[in-house]
């Protein structure tokens, strides 16, 4: 067995394609006839340009637009006076095609990797992709047609360049393996698009295998064999019966409500955390955004970004939603972030220090500029605003009323805005709570953030690895501070949702459900997984787990439980 | 000859896209269109020169336009580069 990085999940059993890097060394010879090298040389250049730009059409049309980016890159790299031109220049001056594409090729990935940024670096792997198309079809190397593989392929690469992946067709490869690339790479964002197990960074593996090999690619574990034997192939077999069955299962929730076994309708929504995000949302059938985090747009500038720069963003997340729900956290930051152009010291406890809502009320002409542009875009949908951080209900009633402020000002500017906007406030400090019914009276709704509300209430910096076995959201202290939330909001009428990780463990679930939690918001991804777990639960036997579940007095017993219980 | 000296404030500085759309937008021009940047010059023509130059957000460049159009190049690499470069 090898070992890589599980890039995307699933598994695939089938026959090996091995895709050998070829050979593009070439003689490097003066050349006498100048104009017929060019021509030669001119001709790759317009077949390298039809067969890019065919791929960045193909990518558009079965992946998307923004995987489509990379090879219209290409498009303008090549275009460019420095590329194509240089090149021509050195022709004309007597050398061959391939010696020019390479000197001016190498030049510029000799440039951009030395550079410090990630992304400039990045460039230099699309220059050196740029060169081996080019000599390919300056040398007349023909690749393997990997559009043409029989079905139950597992291709194997030393890496999967974008060219290659746009000739990928779904049903006739069933994994992927390459030596390089990590979870964010190209291929690896392609290969989850497809749905295609795969398997990245497996060290040596084209020295390893053979065409016809047999293989199995474990995408999920990040596992890889090669020629096993019957035992572990039928293993497998079950395996991939589960994983497929499991998904289609899943398929089977989407455009769905969600709802209890007993047919309690709850929401389930999305945490995103820049707008674009809503699409992921839209895609994985999210009802609404439970927590839209703000905080990206004050982040990597220079300055405060403006009301309008504000107002667009929001506006676009709105936009997205077509009329669900999006609760937008106001800034939620401290000293613990470097935003230089807020002037916040280091504090030697930035987590109990001037952060979030305590900055925001004390530099109400910031805060004022984030509220009018979650007011306008509220004119686009139904948008909700989140005060994160409350300890007291002055804080509450002091954002509304600078709510109130922005309303008028708007009014009288003729903007326009959703009178009835609610402002809820995120419960994720012990005080708050503690007075979780007297929140209840001030606030439209409450969302629960389980992560700073267990390091909180256990007191515990989750970063801190002498500590973080404290940082447990099934501590009898944090679900007794859950419980009081859920109930203090449903006993005032008011939405309870919870926006923290523990919103989509299949453990938690049934005790949120027991509790009476109106709204779940969750990672996109998890969308489909969380309707499900909540469809299996009925309020009767999610009562009874947690009346059991509260008697007891640890951590380990409770999560014990829970994992026998869980369905 | 006209120039200008000019702030960058797009978030991720002459990437990608905003060097490509710098260049689409004077290429057109008769004049030459060169990037002062860090003491050396770049072809404002060139998306991989621009690139290469490493302009980051908040950098100041002298943007200098020679030839029969400059003052309408000129204007409009200046009008593009405050505007944010499309991004």
């Amino acid at each position: 067995m090898y070992k890589g990085i599980e890039a995307s999940r699933g598994i695939g059993i089938g026959s090996i394609c091995l895709i050998v890097e070829h050979d593009l060394s070439f003689e490097s010879k003066h050349i006498d006839d100048t104009e017929a090298e060019k021509a030669r040389f001119n001709s790759a250049i317009d077949t390298f340009k039809s067969e890019t730009a065919a791929m960045a059409e193909n990518i558009r049309k079965n992946i998307g637009p923004k995987e489509a980016e990379i090879m219209e890159g290409h498009l303008a790299m090549i275009a460019d006076p420095t590329m194509a031109g240089e090149m021509t220049k050195m022709i004309e001056a007597g050398q061959c095609a391939e010696a020019a594409v390479t000197a001016v090729c190498d030049m510029f990935i000799g440039m951009f990797s030395k550079m410090e940024d990630d992304m400039m670096r990045q460039r230099a792997s699309d220059i050196s992709d740029i060169k081996i198309s080019l000599l390919k079809l300056l040398l007349g190397i023909e690749d393997v047609d990997i559009s043409k593989v029989a079905p139950g392929t597992v291709l194997v690469a030393h890496d999967l360049t974008p060219s290659m992946t746009s000739q990928i067709v779904k049903d006739n490869v069933v994994g992927i393996i390459t030596e390089v690339g990590g979870k964010t790479s190209h291929s690896a964002i392609l290969a989850r698009a497809l749905e295609i197990p795969a398997v990245l960074s497996v060290p040596n593996i084209t020295e390893l295998v053979h065409d016809k090999d047999t293989a199995i690619v474990d995408g999920t574990e990040g596992d890889v064999y090669i020629n096993p034997d019957g035992e572990v192939i039928s293993q497998y077999v079950i395996k991939r019966e589960e994983f497929v069955k499991a998904q289609a299962e899943l398929k089977n929730f989407l455009g769905k409500k969600t709802v209890t076994a007993d047919g309690t309708e709850v929401e389930l929504f999305c945490n995103i955390g820049t707008p674009k995000d809503a699409r992921k949302a839209v895609e994985c059938d999210g009802e609404g955004i439970g927590l839209f985090r703000s905080e990206f747009l004050f982040m990597d500038r220079p300055h405060l970004p403006t009301e309008d720069e504000q107002f667009e963003a929001y506006k676009e997340a709105v936009e997205t939603m077509k009329g669900k729900t999006v609760i937008i956290r106001t800034l939620d930051i401290g000293g613990d972030k470097d935003i230089p152009y807020l002037g916040l010291e280091k504090e030697e406890n930035p987590f109990l220090g001037y952060r979030a809502v305590r900055y925001c009320l004390s530099n109400s002409d910031t805060y004022k500029m984030q509220l009018r542009g979650i007011l306008r875009a509220s004119a686009f949908g139904k948008v909700k605003i989140m005060i994160p951080l409350v300890t007291c209900v002055e804080e509450v009633r002091a954002v509304k009323a600078l709510v109130e402020e922005c309303k008028n000002e708007l009014k009288a500017e003729g903007v326009a805005f959703d009178e009835n906007i609610e402002v809820g406030c995120m419960v994720e400090t012990a005080a708050a709570s503690l007075i979780a019914d007297m929140l209840a009276k001030e606030a439209d709704f409450f969302s629960i953030g389980t992560n700073d509300l267990t390091q909180y209430t256990m007191s515990v910096d989750r970063g801190n690895a002498n500590v973080a076995y404290l940082y447990s959201a099934f501590q009898p202290a944090v679900l007794r501070s859950i419980k009081n939330i859920i109930e203090a909001g449903n006993k005032a009428g008011i939405t309870v949702g919870m926006c923290g990780e523990a919103a989509a463990d299949p453990l938690m679930i049934p005790l949120l459900i027991s509790f009476g939690l109106n709204e779940y918001s969750v990672n996109p991804v998890l969308v489909l997984t969380a309707r499900s777990i909540i469809s299996k639960w009925s309020k009767e036997e999610a009562d009874a787990l947690a009346a059991k579940v509260l008697s007891l007095t640890t951590e380990k017993e409770i999560v014990e439980l829970l994992k026998a219980e869980a369905k | 000859m006209v120039s200008k000296i000019v702030k960058v404030t797009n978030e991720q500085g002459m990437h990608m896209r905003p060097a490509t759309v710098f260049s689409a937008a004077v290429t057109p021009f008769d004049s030459e269109v060169k990037i002062k940047f860090n003491g050396n010059e770049y072809d404002g023509k060139s998306v991989m020169m621009l690139m290469a130059a490493c302009i980051k957000c908040g950098a100041e460049i002298e943007i200098v336009c020679n030839g029969a159009d400059e003052e309408a190049a000129l204007a409009k690499a200046v009008e593009l580069v405050e505007s944010g470069l499309g991004d």
